[in-house]
């Protein structure tokens, strides 16, 4: 980590598509760039962009997607039986709300 | 090479506590509207005082903030609030025309789970309990105060005498318990944000007799907000 951050500091030394916050995106995904890095690492990919390398940065934020959709695509454990609570919840609330008759006195 | 080895064991143990640094994001904000319709005769219906036109924003509307932790692949726990404000003035009492404010706050401590339906579209599931506050502040003239409250707290109904001192602050407070349950569905713009609409029922356990003023129990206003639907749109920001 301190690497990575030291690393950062150096931008005007290296080549943007082998800055390390690039480096960390590809490999951990955007959301593990520290958020005072974000606007360092939007300029980063622009740059690698008109450097030529528009197919690595498509890749980081595709791999982004499929790494967010593949750990929640399918639910775990416990997880379906709180769904499963709170969905006969609501409805059993709103068929009440459309059926129920209110008992004539 | 003794230390060689140390350094290595070293650098190690630290990326390996940096791991969860680094890893997917966990922490997410919100902020948002909710929307939902109560009933508040005691100030609608009041005979002796006349409140501020109730209106949509007054009424149906509710501020809405949250914040969650993901603590698990496919869960998240937080804290979400709905807030319902009214401001008004010119409210005439006994010695003062006062201003009014009055807020109910209803503070949930959401158990969400989640799963990806789309690699865009979240679809997710919310059980949580309600603290719930309201409260009614009004400035009254000094020195003159005991006997505004008095009549202000007669007009929701209750003994012309409910109070017989106060302080410096002028607001009364009512705390309750709830439940609430939402489906909701989530559409992600990117994969830090995204646009969150729910919807569900609020179920609230509020009772008019349950008002405090500096410690003495008071009638408050006469409201339904339990077996309540509603809804809420909010943006989300994941933070790390």
């Amino acid at each position: 980590m301190g690497a990575h951050l030291n690393a950062s500091n150096n931008v005007g030394e290296q080549m943007p598509c082998d800055h390390p916050l690039l480096e960390l995106a590809e490999l951990e995904g955007i959301k593990a760039i520290p958020i005072k890095d974000i606007f360092k690492l939007k300029k980063l990919m622009k740059e690698c962009e008109n450097d030529g390398g528009e197919k690595r940065v498509d890749k980081i934020y595709e791999k982004d997607w499929n790494r967010d959709y593949n750990s929640a695509r399918r639910m775990s454990s416990w997880t379906s039986t709180h769904a499963m609570c709170v969905f006969v919840s609501f409805a059993y609330y709103f068929a009440g709300k459309m059926f129920a008759t209110v008992p004539s006195s | 090479m003794k230390i060689q080895i140390y350094v290595t064991a070293i650098l190690v143990l630290l990326l390996g506590s940096a791991a969860p640094i680094v890893g997917q994001p966990k922490l997410s904000v919100d902020i948002g509207l909710g929307f939902y319709e109560p009933t508040l005769t005691g100030f609608d219906e009041n005979d002796i005082i006349q409140f501020p036109t109730k209106s949509i924003i007054n009424r149906n509307l509710l501020l809405n903030w949250g914040i969650y932790y993901e603590f698990f692949h496919n869960a998240r726990i937080g804290y979400n609030s709905f807030t319902s404000y009214e401001i008004g003035k010119n409210i005439l009492l006994v010695n003062s025309e006062a201003a009014i404010r009055r807020s109910l706050i209803y503070r949930m401590f959401p158990i969400e789970t989640f799963f990806r339906w789309r690699p865009r579209i979240e679809l997710n599931f919310t059980l949580t309990p309600i603290w719930g506050r309201g409260r009614i502040e009004i400035d009254t003239t000094p020195g003159e105060k005991v006997e505004d409250w008095n009549y202000f707290l007669s007009s929701f109904g209750g003994s012309p005498d409910q109070v017989s001192d106060m302080g410096a602050t002028d607001v009364m407070i009512n705390d309750w318990i709830g439940y609430s349950s939402m489906l909701g569905f989530r559409y992600y713009f990117n994969t830090r944000m995204a646009l969150d609409i729910k919807g569900g029922f609020l179920n609230n356990s509020y009772k008019d007799d349950g008002w405090r003023v500096q410690r003495q129990k008071v009638s408050g206003p006469k409201m339904k907000i339990d077996d309540l639907p509603i809804f809420s749109i909010k943006f989300v920001y994941g933070i790390r």
